[in-house]
């Protein structure tokens, strides 16, 4: 017959491996290995014993600790496992997720930086110049005539003291051509302004980005590389694109870009996208005569220059109905481009 | 401008199809803005006449007509139109016709009466929206004649024609280009004027004066004699209907159709009603002039002026007088045709606001070489269909515009600017096809003889782009060019200002971008802000000069939406007065909820100043704040950036949020961004901590008004190397707690460490001791155990 120790062991293995809450295993365990448990008890009564028993005891006693104590976190091990799964058993997974305020960067603000990042791949900088201009700056330096209608009162903001908010940001390009000799390879984001009643595709203020590069021998090949490969980059590989002759009076020969696309809003017919063309070199003269230099020597230096509209970008590549959605903020049409 | 496709196939020969056309033109840079099909070619319409027209006997508005066909029977119609009378000549459906709208004509009894097919209306064919009465054809259209000869089908294209290229504004002009463009044989302006033997001999310049030759340095007129005055003949009218004019008289139809074909604005003066010798001259100031068009015009002396004796009878190049115009009792007449300054014709029709067909074309300069041969053209004409007998003589005064110098082209040069070598045979006979003739030739240049109507051919870069309108940019090889840029200081504006929106939008605000230009209401609030001398409404008369008032209307128009939460920022341009300095500022607005406006685990609270602070804080960590007074705001500081002051913040007064009259504070925050390189919280490595840290929480009662900063001094004077971090976890006023009124609680957690060892809880205990009794020492306060 076995020893009344493992009597005992089997005894609290059993009442452990049937405990069916923590209380229960908590109260076995000081039954048994408590400091009065009954198993302890024995390590007291191994004084007692004679030297033959002595060794056969504890060996009982030690085998005894050891399984009801690997069998108490085993068990508690499986208890808690038990109660974390009934607790979580009754949770309502659909309940909504905690929320957090996101903020968003205005449409404009994402259309400008998709387009300038574009042109950084491409090895432009960035340039900029004022709001407000002079005359010269906005006209006479971009070879438009003195009585050409642009100037005028009706379609153009002036301010009391005779300068104007530009009407191109084509401004920046004679801006940067003071400051720096070619080569010149920048592009330069910014508002630019019109005398328009506001409507869904026109208003006071729009903004533009304005490209020029000035090097030697830059050549049409030049100009449709850059705008083919930049609309291609937006729009996607498959966009088609057209280069149309045109007329700006600082740029010659000019032209117009239209691009078609199934996957543009009203992209199944032509979309004018772009003005440019090659520097007028009356536009190298006038900017000569600006720096008092021969810097840029319409003989040895040729250039093409740009200009794109992103509110209309942004239309098409977001496919916004009008043009009065940009400024009004409404938080509702913000958040959509959260 | 309208074209009519029948018309330019008079002088040229066209590509086989209408798209085939559209196209071509619009990839040489002519805008092909409408394509609309005409004519009234139907099977079974003929001319008829109306004999007699009696009462229909049982239908009040209906009568019935007897119409000769041709056929030699007279028919019998029913006929609702009363614009008619009888002896006219209309368009006559019979049986079998089928017209617009798939209306099928057969025999039919109207009320009892029998109605052999229909008399037709304009629209009923085709031809116009016009439906209200038959289309009264011209006496002299032959009865029987099918209808399709006097409308045939025809396409008229909407052109946008761009402004170098007045050229351009005729058909003849128009079709002169196509023949550049596809090779086709150039008309000649002979193949519309008779022969040279008819031209006039040009004299008695007695009787014209020019005393103002820069304005107007060439003008004809020749006078035509016993004129009858009468409608114009059917082809004339179709013509100029097509291109979307309405018919006048033969005389006026003949001068537009002049301008029309050959691209030259004519005049015809009633000679009888002009008193005396015609003198081109400058208006004197104030002027008065009734033209044409039943408006008095007050001139200034800077316009120009046709007078004779007694009084202006024309703003040259711009519109005719009434007095002196032709009308139906006119006999004689004198037909104007002549040379204007572009400059000086757009400044008048400017500032009279008074655009017209000629003055368009002045403007955009008409070709010197076709001003004798328009009035040779109009004078033929005049001379057919209305009886004219012209004078043997043309008068004339002043001379002819120079015609354009000569351009140089050097061929190296177009094959570099266009990218792709176009050999040399194809640049002349590119060039040659728009009427310039070699001048001087060298092996590697060419001088150019500029035709008349080019004037826009000014420079070498100029015909490099005729070659590539008619080499076709599509033959151009794209190119990849780059070239490495270094960073600009535009580019560090740009970075930085993403960088900021970025963290802002991280916050959870939303960037809003407002017009620089702000309304009257608002300019009232902004004290000097640049007002523009042109405002086009009261929507925009004003540079903003901070982004108070359009931050203030957006949250406006958002909670009028209906919207709980408004946080918002901008950042952009403002203008300084007075001289508009544009600098770079961020402007930020929060209103409401802190949360979303329903959720099931968020306690929501009202935005309030230190949501503000904490925003400025995240952008600005050393951001230090200052309590000041501020017009419009009830709690205002300054926000300092070590020694310099960057803006203000505050809660908006209510008296400035009146529309909306709510009870959630509105906050307001505005800085100047010039000073910043970068945002601060640099790219360095500073090491991460080894060896744990202990931490310590003191309590204390102090009196309200014992500012949070001054106990933070406090703690932080005692240099105390081991103490690392001080927080501030609860503040309770003296209302909430039982501490009495008058007092608050604070609470910091001060967090110890040293970089190299673990610290004991005996040392940390002297320490923590010593900054315990310096704050009851220094500020008195009240200890909390």
């Amino acid at each position: 017959m076995s020893h009344e120790l493992e009597q005992l062991r089997d005894a609290a293995l059993s009442e452990i491996g049937g405990a069916g809450d923590e209380q229960t295993l908590e109260a076995a365990r000081v039954r048994y290995l408590g400091r009065a448990g009954s198993i302890s008890a024995w390590a007291d009564r191994m004084k007692s014993l004679s030297k033959e028993e002595k060794p056969v005891v504890g060996k009982l006693l030690n085998e005894a600790r050891t399984s009801v104590t690997a069998a108490i976190a085993e068990a508690a091990d499986r208890l808690r496992a038990a109660k974390e799964a009934r607790e979580l058993a009754d949770i309502d997974i659909s309940l909504p997720g905690t929320a957090a305020e996101l903020g968003s960067l205005h449409p404009l603000t994402q259309m400008l930086d998709r387009a300038i990042s574009i042109f950084r791949r491409m090895g432009f900088a960035l340039a900029e110049g004022p709001d407000v201009e002079t005359e010269w700056h906005c006209f006479d330096a971009l070879n438009t005539a003195p009585d050409h209608p642009a100037r005028n009162e009706q379609d153009t903001f002036y301010l009391p003291d005779g300068r104007l908010l530009r009407t191109h940001t084509s401004t920046v390009q004679i801006r940067t051509m003071e400051k720096a000799p070619p080569p010149i390879r920048v592009i330069a984001p910014g508002a630019a302004y019109r005398r328009d009643e506001v409507d869904a595709t026109h208003s006071a203020q729009f903004h533009q980005i304005e490209g020029l590069y000035v090097d030697e021998k830059v050549s049409i090949g030049d100009l449709k590389g850059t705008l083919e490969f930049f609309l291609h980059e937006l729009f996607g590989a498959e966009t088609q694109v057209r280069f149309r002759p045109h007329y700006f009076p600082f740029t010659e020969p000019s032209f117009e870009i239209d691009v078609k696309s199934k996957a543009l809003k009203g992209g199944e017919k032509w979309l004018e996208m772009c003005g440019c063309g090659m520097v007028h070199p009356a536009v190298f003269e006038q900017v000569n005569s600006a720096r008092g230099d021969t810097a840029y020597d319409p003989k040895k230096w040729s250039g093409f220059a740009f200009g794109l509209g992103m509110d209309r970008l942004a239309m098409i590549l977001f496919g916004i109905p009008d043009l009065r959605y940009f400024a009004a903020n409404d938080l509702r049409f913000l958040r959509q481009f959260a | 401008m309208k074209f009519s496709v029948n018309w330019l196939r008079e002088f040229v020969e066209l590509p086989s199809g209408v798209d085939e056309l559209a196209e071509l033109l619009t990839l040489a840079g002519i805008e092909i803005e409408g394509i609309e099909k005409r004519g009234a070619n139907f099977d079974n319409v003929v001319v008829a006449q109306i004999n007699s027209s009696v009462q229909h006997p049982n239908a009040d508005r209906l009568s019935v007509c007897q119409v000769d066909d041709g056929s030699g029977q007279p028919r019998q119609i029913v006929c609702g139109a009363k614009n008619y009378k009888v002896g006219d000549k209309v368009p006559l459906a019979l049986p079998g016709a089928v017209l617009v709208n798939d209306l099928k004509i057969k025999p039919s009894k109207l009320r009892g009466v029998e109605s052999q097919g229909m008399l037709c209306s304009p629209s009923e064919l085709g031809l116009s929206e016009d439906g209200d009465g038959l289309l009264i054809l011209s006496p002299e259209a032959q009865i029987g004649q099918p209808i399709g000869s006097l409308f045939p089908e025809d396409t008229v294209l909407d052109v946008e024609i761009t402004p170098n290229r007045g050229d351009l504004l005729s058909h003849f002009g128009l079709a002169r280009e196509i023949a550049a463009l596809t090779g086709a044989a150039t008309p000649s302006s002979r193949t519309v004027t008779r022969n040279d033997a008819d031209q006039p001999a040009r004299g008695r310049a007695g009787s014209i004066k020019i005393s103002a030759p820069n304005e107007c340095p060439f003008y004809s007129a020749r006078r035509i004699e016993n004129i009858k005055v009468g409608p114009s003949p059917d082809w004339l009218r179709a013509k100029l209907e097509a291109v979307g004019l309405r018919s006048i008289n033969n005389i006026v139809d003949i001068s537009n159709f002049v301008m029309l074909e050959l691209g030259q604005p004519t005049h015809a003066f009633d000679a009888d009603k002009l008193k005396g010798e015609i003198v081109v001259r400058r208006a004197r100031e104030g002027e008065k002039f009734l033209a044409l068009d039943g408006k008095t015009y007050t001139l200034t002396s800077r316009d120009l002026v046709i007078a004779d004796q007694e009084r202006v009878v024309g703003i040259g190049g711009v519109m005719g007088g009434e007095e002196t115009g032709v009308t139906a009792s006119t006999r004689n007449v004198l037909l104007e045709a002549a040379y204007f300054l572009p400059s000086s014709i757009r400044r008048t029709s400017r500032t009279l606001n008074l655009p017209s067909d000629a003055s368009y074309r002045f403007e955009r300069r008409v070709d010197p070489a076709m001003i004798l041969p328009a009035s040779q053209r109009a004078t033929e004409l005049i001379g057919e269909l209305a009886a004219g007998n012209p004078a043997a003589e043309i008068a004339t005064a002043g001379a002819l515009p120079e015609p354009p110098p000569d351009v140089s082209l050097r061929y190296e040069r177009c094959d570099e600017l266009i990218g792709v070598p176009v050999p040399k045979e194809r640049v002349v006979q590119i060039l040659e096809g728009f009427g310039l003739k070699k001048a001087r030739v060298t092996d590697d240049e060419t001088s150019w003889r500029i035709p008349s109507f080019r004037s826009d051919l000014q420079r070498e870069a100029d015909l490099i782009e005729e070659v590539v309108r008619v080499f076709g940019i599509e033959n151009v090889p794209v190119r990849y060019r780059s070239r490495f840029t270094p960073e600009s200081e535009a580019d560090r504006g740009h970075d930085l200002e993403s960088e900021l929106r970025a963290r802002l939008a991280g916050r959870g605000l939303a960037e809003v971008r407002t017009s620089k230009l702000i309304s009257r209401k608002a300019a009232e609030f902004e004290e000097g802000a640049i007002e523009l001398r042109n405002p086009l409404n009261e929507d925009h008369v004003a540079l903003r000069r901070s982004f108070y008032p359009s931050l203030l209307d957006v949250w406006v128009r958002n909670v009028l939406g209906g919207t709980h939460r408004v946080a918002i920022f901008e950042v952009g341009r403002v203008f300084i007065p007075p001289e508009g300095r544009e600098e770079r500022y961020l402007g930020i607005l929060l209103w409401g909820n802190s949360g979303p406006s329903a959720h099931w685990r968020s306690k929501n609270r009202i935005l309030d100043y230190f949501d503000l602070k904490g925003v400025i804080e995240s952008v600005i960590p050393s951001a230090s704040f200052r309590r000041v007074e501020r017009p419009g705001l009830i709690l205002a500081v300054e926000i300092w950036r070590g020694a310099e002051r960057i803006g203000f913040a505050g809660q908006v007064a209510s008296e400035r949020t009146k529309p909306i009259d709510s009870t959630h504070p509105v906050l307001f925050a505005e800085l100047n961004l010039a000073s910043f390189a970068h945002l601060e919280g640099g790219l360095i490595f500073r090491g991460i901590e080894k060896f744990p840290a202990i931490t310590r929480d003191i309590a204390m009662i102090v009196p309200e008004n014992l500012s949070h900063e001054k106990i933070f001094t406090t703690i932080a004077s005692a240099n105390e190397p081991l103490l690392a971090k001080v927080e501030l976890f609860d503040v309770f006023s003296g209302s909430e707690g039982n501490f009495g009124v008058g007092k608050k609680s604070l609470a910091y957690t001060l967090t110890y460490r040293d970089k190299t060892r673990t610290l004991t809880n005996d040392e940390i205990a002297v320490v923590h001791a010593k900054i315990r009794e310096r704050l009851q020492r220094e500020l008195g306060v009240e200890l909390r155990e």
